[in-house]
């Protein structure tokens, strides 16, 4: 049977991996020109219908139908020439490649077996264009941000001009503004009559910007291709955790501004280009630094651990000026704990062992005088950050590559609580992580703040921020451009950053 | 040595009994076509003076590598470091574990060298060690021959004669002797051992390294001190070299510029016979031990054939490509496994949620 009324529809389709039903009879329907969005909690086996959508790897049983035509792909390659496109949640970028190469990955336009290169930048100059992302197309790719190099990802997506475009949690590590300009692209694209998959964890997105939903929970639909109009935040959050979650209590914070700061930048320069920065974060707040693309947040958390120059200015630690030169220095000199953005690269030891990724910042407390690591101190350290953070393991000496993301993401940030420095950075606490951790996360953060440590937070989620951080920090292009005071009202505060960051645009046009 | 994991170590633990094994029965099946093989004083007693140097070598090559890094000057930091012992023995007339010492110290030195070029300098270790054996290569013939005559120093110290070329035999108290064939510097090299194992699975320094070479950014961002456990690796690389080097010597009884000259293939092939992973992370010392006696076993056999110099080092090098091979391999199962365990673990975590609720 045959329906055209739908661009994609997926009918019972089961997919088992040894052990557990990864799949089991999930439908969904995508009409052309709608915007569809695909819930779920980690695990609950969106990936995996995307990768039998894509052709990485074929269901067990059940149809899949694009276009009226019943397919199984074998390949990737047949799923792009069935005419799906796909923005993947892990970024497959190229770092050797140019932005233009890596948008015609897979696909470049070849005759006689010579690449066509001008069709090649004519092509990536298209999708670019698009998406009003102001790159040049020779731009190597190592030189992009993360957030940056999320839309070259979703430039590729548009590339081979599919009738179907999966997103995978596009909007996970870019800012408001960049999330905005993408989904105007989408809302584009969906009037030219294609139709759009989306997957996120912003509830605040999908509410804004899709039509309808489809919910996963253990490996089943739960709601199926549902008017979205028919749900509240609430009610979807129900159906996503599958009983009523306690919802998330946002603490009444009082945070102090009087005293000495514990960390305080006053006019801070640096090599990377960062000028006259200066903001200051007191024990007890927590300070949130948000920014586009490129605004420089990161980098300046890595200037001030000293992986960067600092050229004039001060950095000051509880009212004394600060020479920080090392991440130890950092550490051991000034109490400054840095967690950072990208887990994988520079946050964990993948192949090594929870215990001794929770170990790191504390080896010299838990060595003895001749330097060996006491064995037991280092166990009990290990399993009481397992413990309190709820690390899903099956024993310490799991090695962290195995744990899921929720859960790396706790390591990353436990071993920097074992180190229990008085200041903490957290660059993108939340990036990728499912509703429920989410808030264990937020409730941590609140935690340490209430015992009187200093944190700063650095994010391009807004809502995160919002309900986060007790004060607001806006950065632009490397520049601070003010800082509000967080009243959780989202419309209220959306709207001063906004300004803030639109206020520095102007000032750049006129002068 | 040290613990990487569950299943990396069930893995890797596999990959050391097999090599046992095959060690047992190399040496069966020689030893019954060859009863000459087990002549305590003609085959057992040189082989287990050759394992004993060459463990200390592959040692020196297995410490770099636990950085992700390589030492292509083991042969001329082996041959510097023998040299500064003769030269000490030869000039001052210093007791023995004195001379030892400063070759270590040269050894050391230049392994520092070449470790801070690294690590502050930015250099690749590749390039660095290469041109380091280059200039070792050019450096030592010229001070032999300038100290020396003949391009050799021999060295009469008391007792040097006595560690590099006595077996336990020769101890006798009373009227019991040690069993012929077995090596006093055996216990040289079996001191290293236990010096290196215990860096690696008990120190934090030895734990800084392995997380160093797990994953050096984020060791750097992790408050551990990366440059400073680069230059480590490299000075006791170094040291571990000159240590072999001035075996060498002690167990020829002459000390030359040729020292070192075999060194390099070895010095791979025990580590990565013995599971120390090429990208660092991960090493063991008994692995680099039997790897290095697996080596040495067969081209200890292959001579009693009469198999030729040439055709040996053909063979040994065919290892060290098969090894390399099953170590890349490692890695990329490892990484499907790995893969495979994040699949099923994710799927499940649902489940254990819908028992709780």
């Amino acid at each position: 049977m045959t329906d055209t009324a739908y661009a994609l529809e997926v009918r019972g389709i089961t997919k088992t991996f040894p052990g557990v039903r990864a799949l089991d009879e999930v439908n969904l329907r995508l009409k052309p020109g709608e915007v569809h969005a695909l819930l779920g909690e980690n695990g609950a086996g969106k990936s995996t219908l995307i990768k039998i959508i894509t052709g990485i790897q074929p269901q067990d049983s059940g149809e899949l139908i694009v276009n009226g035509e019943a397919q199984t792909f074998r390949s990737a390659h047949e799923a792009t020439r069935a005419g799906i496109g796909v923005v993947h949640q892990e970024r497959n970028v190229i770092t050797d490649f140019t932005v233009a190469e890596n948008i015609v990955l897979g696909n470049t336009p070849v005759k006689g077996g010579r690449v066509q290169w001008r069709e090649v930048r004519e092509g990536a100059k298209r999708v670019l264009d698009l998406l009003d992302f102001p790159i040049d197309p020779a731009t190597p790719t190592s030189l992009l941000s993360p957030a940056q190099t999320q839309l070259v990802e979703i430039a590729r997506g548009l590339y081979t001009d599919s009738a179907v475009l999966l997103l995978d949690e596009p909007t996970a590590s870019i800012s408001e503004t960049e999330s905005k300009l993408l989904f105007d692209v989408v809302h584009r694209l969906a009037a030219q009559g294609r139709a759009i998959l989306f997957v996120s964890h912003k509830l605040e997105e999908v509410f804004a910007h899709c039509d309808t939903v489809t919910v996963f929970r253990d490996g089943r639909s739960v709601a199926e291709s549902e008017p979205l109009a028919n749900y509240s935040k609430d009610t979807i959050v129900d159906l996503l955790v599958g009983r009523t979650l306690a919802k998330l209590e946002v603490p009444v914070r009082s945070p102090s501004e009087a005293g000495t700061p514990a960390l305080e930048l006053r006019d801070v320069s640096t090599a990377g280009g960062h000028r006259d920065v200066s903001f200051a974060v007191h024990p007890g707040q927590i300070l949130g630094i948000y920014g586009l693309v490129g605004a420089g947040r990161s980098e300046l958390a890595k200037a001030i651990l000293g992986l960067d120059r600092i050229t004039s200015g001060e950095v000051r630690v509880n009212g004394a000026p600060a020479q920080i030169r090392s991440v130890g220095d950092a550490l051991g000199r000034y109490g400054i704990g840095y967690v950072t953005e990208d887990r994988k690269a520079e946050g964990l030891f993948l192949d090594q062992t929870v215990a001794r990724n929770l170990t790191v910042t504390v080896l010299k407390r838990l060595s003895n005088a001749f330097g060996f690591v006491r064995e037991r101190a280092a166990r009990a350290t290990a399993d009481e950050y397992i413990a309190s953070l709820d690390v899903k393991v099956s024993n310490r000496d799991q090695l962290v590559g195995q744990l899921s993301g929720g859960n790396q993401q706790k390591v990353s940030l436990g071993k920097w609580l074992a180190a229990n420095t008085d200041t903490l950075i957290i660059d993108e606490p939340t990036v990728g992580i499912d509703v429920r951790t989410k808030g264990a996360f937020y409730q941590l953060i609140w935690a340490l703040a209430e015992q009187g440590k200093a944190v700063l937070v650095i994010s391009s989620d807004l809502a995160e921020m919002v309900t986060l951080v007790d004060r607001i920090v806006v950065m632009q292009d490397f520049e601070v451009t003010g800082s509000v005071t967080n009243t959780h009202d989202y419309d209220e505060m959306s709207k001063s950053v906004i300004r803030l960051i639109h206020e520095e645009r102007i000032d750049v046009v006129e002068g | 040595m040290t613990r990487g994991s569950n299943r990396l170590t069930s893995v890797l633990s596999d990959n050391r009994v097999g090599l046992l094994l095959l060690i047992v029965v190399l040496v069966v099946l020689i030893g019954s076509l060859k009863p000459m093989f087990f002549s305590p004083a003609f085959v057992i007693g040189p082989m287990l003076t050759s394992i004993a140097i060459f463990t200390v070598v592959g040692l020196a090559q297995m410490v770099v590598l636990s950085v992700g890094q390589m030492n292509l000057a083991v042969g001329g930091m082996a041959a510097i470091g023998a040299m500064g012992s003769a030269m000490v023995f030869q000039a001052f007339d210093v007791p023995l574990i004195v001379g030892i010492a400063i070759g270590l110290v040269f050894g050391g030195a230049v392994g520092a060298l070449c470790g801070v070029l690294i690590a502050y300098a930015g250099v690749n270790s590749f390039v660095v060690t290469l041109a380091m054996s280059f200039a070792l290569l050019g450096l030592v013939p010229a001070v032999y021959s300038w100290v020396s005559t003949g391009n050799a120093i021999t060295v009469q110290t008391p007792g040097l004669a006595e560690l590099g070329r006595s077996k336990l035999s020769d101890l006798c108290i009373g009227d019991t002797c040690g069993p012929d064939g077995i090596p006093l510097i055996l216990f040289v090299a079996v001191a290293a051992m236990i010096v290196i194992g215990l860096l690696y699975s008990k120190s934090r320094i030895g734990r800084e390294i392995l997380l160093t070479g797990s994953n050096d950014r984020a060791a750097l961002l992790s408050a551990i001190p990366v440059p400073r456990r680069i230059i480590t690796v490299h000075t006791l690389s170094g040291m571990l070299a000159a240590l072999a080097g001035f075996m060498l010597g002690a167990s020829t009884g002459s000390f030359t510029p040729g020292i070192g000259q075999e060194f390099m293939l070895q010095s791979f092939l025990g580590p990565i016979l013995g599971g120390t992973l090429l990208a660092g992370g991960y090493v063991s010392v008994i692995g680099t031990f039997l790897g290095i006696t697996l080596t040495v076993v067969i081209r200890q056999g292959l001579l009693l054939f009469g198999v030729g110099i040439e055709g040996l080092n053909i063979l040994l090098g065919t290892i060290l490509l098969i090894a390399l091979s099953a170590d890349r391999i490692r890695s990329v199962a490892g990484a499907r496994s790995r893969l495979r365990a994040s699949r099923q673990q994710s799927p499940a975590q649902p489940k254990e949620e819908a028992v709780v609720s």
